[in-house]
């Protein structure tokens, strides 16, 4: 069938919005190449469909099988970005796939928080390692008031602040966040390859 | 597991051998893979996430993507096997009919039936 103008509004309304849901997390030119074929098979089924019982309802019909333009975006990022994620377990593939879970999904956002969390710790505790042999005076277990506050570094010292704890934190230091760091990366690696598991809709 | 997301795991990993299969008579563009995974099988639920999957196959080499504008009122896009595409397919069909084997054998053995 050919498309009167309604109908082609309809088409461009779906690329339209496939297009700004990859744009979150897919390259520019990835994202320029999966519109195009998208397109393609779009013009391909409506070439191929008789316009039954009006061009409406069979336009509706093929974008029904193609896919919500959002679930059709969700799969590209189930492939992409969380396979990639799973696949190497690389740092910035990992916080990239838990950006995105954390973006669509509140589960996932609250998972994103904690995720967030583990690693803010481990880089703190490996900045206080880093920053202890530097300032040796001013990083060390808080204590304000004689009451113990936690570890780390103060600029400047107050009066009220008591550090205290030698060199010894160092390797206590690095042991914390090497550990936080790692627990947090394999529970956000389980934690995608669980969710990616999940989106069941999306394949 | 509920048997719904186990059927779906069964599913995500036949597709992979699916479309390799598909496109090993030839270039085929997406949506005479689609058609043609729908002629044979159920495992194309949502037409439009097949690409993606294309486009992971395209990532890891096992597949050759060309654009050929040429050929119809619209582009297509040809996907075909590469020659990485070729042994992979030729090591997971030996995988999976060695795994549909095995599988039948512990059925026949649950069922009581002498193989």
């Amino acid at each position: 069938m050919t498309l009167t103008s309604t109908g082609e509004s309809r088409v461009h309304g779906y690329l339209f919005v496939l297009e700004r849901s990859l744009n979150t997390f897919l390259p520019r030119d990835t994202v320029h190449d999966a519109v195009r074929e998208i397109a393609s098979h779009l013009r391909e089924r409506i070439a191929a469909t008789a316009p039954a019982p009006d061009e409406r309802t069979a336009l509706e019909r093929i974008l029904n099988e193609l896919g919500p333009p959002l679930r059709v975006a969700q799969a590209y990022s189930a492939e992409r970005t969380i396979d990639e994620a799973v696949a190497t377990g690389r740092f910035v593939a990992i916080v990239r796939a838990v950006w995105h879970a954390a973006a669509t999904t509140v589960t996932g956002f609250f998972i994103g928080l904690v995720i967030f969390v583990g690693y803010v710790a481990a880089l703190g505790f490996i900045i206080v390692a880093i920053l202890k042999p530097i300032f040796p005076a001013n990083v060390g277990f808080v204590f304000v008031h004689g009451m113990p506050v936690g570890l780390g570094a103060h600029f400047p010292m107050s009066p009220d602040v008591d550090l205290r704890g030698g060199y010894w934190i160092i390797p206590v230091a690095l042991a914390f966040g090497m550990g936080i760091f790692i627990g947090t990366h394999r529970g956000a690696r389980r934690y995608l390859a669980w969710w990616r598991s999940r989106l069941k809709p999306a394949l | 597991m509920p048997l719904d997301i186990w059927q779906e795991q069964l599913r995500r990993g036949g597709l992979d051998l699916a479309i390799l299969l598909t496109v090993s008579a030839g270039p085929r563009y997406g949506l005479a893979i689609i058609q043609h995974l729908e002629a044979f099988t159920d495992l194309v639920v949502t037409e439009g996430t097949i690409y993606p999957i294309l486009g992971r196959l395209t990532r890891e080499g096992l597949l050759d993507a060309k654009w050929v504008d040429d050929e119809a009122p619209h582009p297509r896009k040809y996907y075909s096997l590469t020659r990485l595409g070729q042994k992979r397919l030729a090591d997971m069909k030996a995988e999976w009919r060695a795994f549909v084997e095995k599988i039948g054998r512990l059925m026949s053995a649950a069922e009581g039936v002498t193989p």
